[in-house]
């Protein structure tokens, strides 16, 4: 007997219907095939299905099988249709009855029976609202994944018996309880709170304007000076995801299975930080499959890249196009893919090798050639595209001493972050009605005319700044969008000449 | 114990043999070894001539005879078959066609025979 099942592949963000064709033949010799490019993953379900039906007390047909997945031009990865494919078979063996309505099922077996967390399960439900399917029957550990698009009935299924069960009315499984987006809080506690960080108040104003209008920041500073934990802290400052950003992060997250199990919509701002050896691939993604890399995975939120000029040069001039255009597009032999990558770069490094030079107490020990090497990995190019220069220098030991009563000196996180989410509140209302721009960084040049007023005195002042830097084109678009930002900050509906001045400052480098 | 494995597969082969002579096909020949191996039962049915696989089972504990066939198994037989054909050409005149059948038998622990299953062309 022949039945069909919908479920659903993935590839790269998108979700494409999928029919899985299980023919359970009385003739021909007994075996089971899996047809339809599916990859080892899928080829591995046949011992899966088979054992997890044994295991919930359905003896296996000792027939001949063929399970075809269509369409069959299409490559299939992952493991997530061991459950159309055991629907399918008991379907076939007439144990159940396929329910005649068309709805996904989706997810991983485990041995015993049981269903195992998926990854996509978010995807899946939003082509199900998208394509008009009711019912989707998801592996329970994954199923709140799923919960917040509305419109869509979520069976959160435990095991192949519990699901039999269902599907013939003997014990009917609820189906999952709509989360309410605004239900969800987000629960960040950063490692560091800011009034814990001794001095460097020019870098915190500078983050906080980076919080603020998204902005790529470079700190520059000698080992010790608190680059590391000034970023550490930075999340505590970040303003939380919108329903749209959260949504486009959650897509992201949901495709390479990072929702940890119970999960829902990610509502925190992400924060990466991979390490300083991560291959180029890994940061940008790829794969002969190509996969969202850590500069997806920050989308919408915050990449930190410490010790930046000790990437190889080809990852760190990688982050160019990206950096400008928010997306990347990843060719590879099995096709093209395009991830969003709207992240907001945080780069900590040395100045030199030794991270001495410039300093005022202790030498500088390299050679002049050490330095230029060191110096030259961080090319123009790329300096370009960051707005936010600053130079974290050592801190004074005044400062440090314990008992200086410090709390009292310095803003709590909580504080700046209610500053910055006042400014991020101007933006919304300033970008509503355009789309996919949720900040002034995300401002494309034609927006500026209308959306970042100067003041005839600010114009004047960034004129004269231009010529007498050699500032390049892109530096004068973004010098206005970090002030449009500084001026939100102050609530200010112009941009006004002091606005200006102070974008300037982080702007313009003491080496250029 | 291997006396015992080769007297069990003697065994298979001659019920399979019956079987088939039962059914109407024609014996040809049983265990013919060539330089790739062996194959369990020739037999003819018409103008194919069918090269068979007996597989035989004494109780379910350790699988059915069918999971015991493997595609790597098929695709032996086929080298077999063809090498039988290579060696004797006026078979290969006189049957035009050729396939493979799997034949497998399932005892108890008494002897008794509880199933015996027939796969026409299988390769």
């Amino acid at each position: 007997m022949l039945t069909k099942i919908a479920s659903v592949a993935n590839y790269g963000l998108k979700a494409i219907d999928i029919e899985v064709e299980v023919n359970v033949a009385d003739k021909g010799f007994p075996g089971f095939g899996v047809v339809g490019l599916a990859n080892k993953a899928v080829e591995e379900a046949k011992e899966r299905v088979k054992t997890a039906l044994i295991n919930s007390d359905i003896e296996f047909p000792n027939q001949k099988i063929t399970v075809n997945l269509a369409p069959a031009d299409l490559p299939k990865e992952g493991s997530c249709y061991d459950l159309p494919m055991a629907v399918g078979i008991i379907g076939a063996m007439n144990l159940l009855k396929i329910p005649e309505e068309k709805s996904y099922f989706y997810g991983e077996l485990s041995l015993d029976g049981s269903l195992r967390h998926s990854r996509g399960v978010f995807l899946l439900a939003l082509l199900a609202k998208e394509k008009g399917i009711k019912n989707i029957y998801v592996p329970r550990v994954c199923a709140n994944e799923a919960s917040v698009v509305e419109g869509v009935n979520v069976f959160p299924i435990d095991n192949l018996s519990n699901l039999i069960k269902h599907l013939n009315g003997i014990k009917l499984i609820e189906p999952l309880y709509k989360i309410r987006k605004d239900e969800l809080l987000s629960d960040i506690v950063p490692e560091f709170d800011f009034s814990e960080v001794c001095g460097q108040e020019q870098a915190k104003r500078a983050l906080e304007i980076a919080a603020a209008g998204g902005h790529n920041v470079f700190m520059m500073g000698p080992p010790g000076s608190g680059k590391t934990m000034l970023s550490r802290a930075f999340p505590g400052i970040l303003p939380d995801l919108t329903e749209e950003e959260s949504l486009e992060v959650t897509k992201i997250y949901s495709i390479t299975g990072n929702i940890p199990p119970g999960g829902s919509l990610i509502r925190n701002r992400p924060f990466r930080s991979p390490h300083h050896t991560t291959s180029q691939v890994g940061l940008i993604g790829g794969g002969s499959n190509p996969r969202p890399g850590e500069i997806s995975m920050a989308h919408r939120g915050v990449l930190f890249l410490d010790e930046f000029p000790e990437l190889t040069r080809s990852s760190i001039e990688a982050l160019r196009q990206p950096l400008e255009d928010g997306i990347v597009s990843i060719s590879r032999a099995s096709g093209s893919v395009t991830y969003p990558a709207s992240f907001m770069l945080v780069a900590a490094a040395n100045p030199c090798p030794c991270g001495f030079l410039g300093d005022n107490k202790k030498e500088c020990r390299c050679t002049i050639f050490q330095i230029l090497k060191y110096q030259k990995k961080l090319s123009g190019p790329i300096m370009d595209r960051i707005d936010l220069h600053i130079n974290v220098g050592a801190v004074d030991i005044d400062k440090l001493m314990v008992g200086n009563n410090l709390k009292n000196q310095s803003e709590t996180s909580s504080t700046i972050k209610n500053r910055v989410v006042k400014a991020r509140k101007i933006q919304q209302k300033r970008f509503k009605g355009v789309d996919g721009i949720y900040s002034n960084a995300d401002m494309k040049n034609k927006h500026l005319k209308d959306l970042a007023v100067l003041n005839p005195n600010a114009n004047l002042l960034l004129k004269t700044a231009v010529n007498k830097f050699g500032l390049s084109a892109r530096t004068y678009f973004r010098l206005i969008k970090v002030s449009r930002t500084i001026a939100d900050l102050d609530n200010s509906v112009e941009i006004l000449e002091k606005h200006i001045a102070e974008a300037l400052q982080y702007r313009v480098r003491t080496e250029d | 114990m291997k006396d015992l494995n080769y007297k069990k597969g003697r065994d298979g082969e001659d019920i399979a043999k019956y079987f088939l002579i039962d059914k109407g096909m024609l014996w040809v020949e049983s265990n013919h070894v060539n330089n790739l191996g062996e194959i369990d039962l020739i037999m003819s049915e018409g103008d194919v001539l069918v090269f068979i696989e007996v597989k035989l089972k004494i109780g379910d504990q350790y699988g059915t005879p069918e999971e015991m066939i493997s595609k790597g198994k098929i695709s032996r037989v086929k080298r077999i078959a063809e090498g039988f054909l290579v060696i004797n050409p006026k078979m290969a005149k006189k049957f035009s066609k050729y396939r493979i059948d799997a034949f497998c038998i399932v005892k108890d622990f008494e002897g008794n025979t509880k199933r015996v299953s027939h796969y026409k062309n299988i390769g």
